[in-house]
């Protein structure tokens, strides 16, 4: 298999470590050959001759939005419309019942933390959309925010493939929301309208984003490093408002000891936060550091033995 | 009871489609998701099919010879039981005022050929006869 393998073995290592240390995720071993489809097709995109033109550059000169375009197409997932359905329908039967009273003639903000290409935000906006009657007088915002990739600028184009709309999406949705162009269809401006996307560094503190009544953190949680787990889940804390609610995939659960959220058995893997009466302790709020996207570590990813522009 | 040994039995789904090809495509995607796919070649076909024994879907193509998808559909509805199958349009019309019809005409779904594995299994579960852990 390895002769079929276009870069030295010791470089995917070296982008095992790239991933941890920026991102604080665990590249499996299903990734090899990830590294060889996704980021050939990076490295074209990018203008390099080939893959280990581009890994050279990499790591010859660790330039960081390379590293984070590199990090983000690695770890890229599959997506679908309306993904782990059971989450939806908790958004629709009890988050929103529960939350339209408090924000009743304001305004309900969701987000989508880790929003990669965008799937998970639009059939929030749909979901809601299609709600809207029961739920009158509550203005809804919806935020999509991920590391800058290729995918979070898809999100933002709001196009999708053939088999993208086709999969999760209820063909009743797709003829109300999207407009065909050629083979590809892009969700009507009316929808996108509603949706902001920005570009965020996960691990870092929450920054300018203010705080919302939902976020939705689906099916990430799993691939993060124990450390990084730890950043995110104050990032969560902090991001969502009192009274709110974090919605985790609907077989993943939080440790019982966090102090930030109550599981919420009516509806798997959604946890409102706790009020502070409820905290077992203060959580500190004091962010890690002031860590923006700008300020990813520069240097430290560099392995000092990969410099040099060898190729095999 | 004959039928009380069928208590397990897969749902039936009746391909309807004029390409020797796609019928078996489907039959075997089908198959893989343990339904007990039957086939006809045009819409005249699965009519006399589907009077002699309603299937539990229907994957049904836009344009066949002697009846196509639409008549069909419109035929089906219009009979004694013929409002139970679930029907799936399958076909390569992709304008949204076709979809559109197809949906007016009594259609549940609609898949956009070329399909794969995924994309059928995905809209079989939206019509509510696929369990999603299967996907």
């Amino acid at each position: 298999m390895s002769g079929d393998l276009s870069l030295k073995p010791s470089y995917y290592e070296a982008l095992k470590r790239l991933t941890i240390e920026l991102v604080g995720v665990k590249l499996g071993a299903d990734h090899t050959f990830l590294v060889e489809t996704r980021l050939s097709a990076l490295a074209r995109k990018e203008g390099f001759e080939d893959l280990p033109q581009m890994i050279d550059e990499l790591f010859s000169r660790g330039q960081t939005r390379l590293a984070i375009h590199v990090v983000t197409s690695l770890l890229e997932r599959a997506t679908r419309f309306f993904e782990d359905r059971p989450g939806y329908e908790a958004l629709g039967d009890i988050i929103l019942p529960d939350l339209h009273p408090l924000y009743r003639g304001g305004t309900l903000r969701i987000m989508s933390y880790g929003c990669s290409s965008g799937q998970e935000i639009y059939s929030a906006a749909i979901l809601v959309d299609t709600l809207a009657d029961l739920f009158p007088n509550m203005d809804i915002e919806l935020t999509g925010v991920d590391y800058p990739s290729e995918a979070l600028d898809r999100a933002r184009a709001g196009r999708f493939t053939h088999f993208e709309v086709q999969r999760g999406l209820p063909i009743r949705h797709l003829i109300k929301y999207f407009d065909r162009d050629g083979e590809d269809w892009v969700v009507k401006q009316s929808l996108r309208e509603k949706i902001t996307f920005l570009d965020h560094n996960l691990l870092a503190d929450i920054g300018e984003l203010g705080t919302f009544q939902v976020v939705m953190f689906r099916g990430h949680l799993g691939q993060f490093t124990t450390p990084a787990k730890a950043r995110i889940l104050r990032s969560l804390g902090n991001l969502v408002s009192a009274n709110g609610y974090l919605m985790l995939g609907s077989h993943e659960n939080l440790d019982d000891t966090n102090f930030w959220f109550k599981a919420q058995a009516a509806a798997p893997g959604c946890y409102k936060k706790r009020t502070k009466q409820g905290l077992i302790a203060e959580p500190e709020t004091e962010p890690e550091t002031g860590t923006e996207i700008e300020e990813f570590p520069k240097q430290p990813f560099v392995p000092m033995e990969y410099k040099g522009s060898k190729t095999v | 009871m004959a039928s009380s040994i069928q208590i397990n039995a897969n749902k039936t789904c009746l391909i309807v489609d004029d390409s020797k090809m796609i019928r078996r495509v489907a039959s075997r995607i089908l198959r893989e998701l343990k339904f007990e796919p039957s086939e006809a070649g045009d819409g005249r076909e699965a009519m006399e099919l589907c009077k002699a024994k309603m299937p539990d879907a229907i994957l049904l193509d836009w344009n066949m010879p002697i009846m196509d998808g639409l008549s069909f559909l419109k035929t089906l509805r219009g009979v004694e039981g013929g409002a139970k199958p679930v029907v799936l349009f399958c076909t390569a019309e992709r304008d949204v005022i076709k979809i559109a019809e197809a949906l007016d005409a009594g259609a549940d779904e609609y898949i956009m050929k070329p399909f794969d594995s995924d994309i059928l299994g995905s809209k079989l579960s939206e019509v509510g006869l696929l369990d999603q852990a299967h996907l």
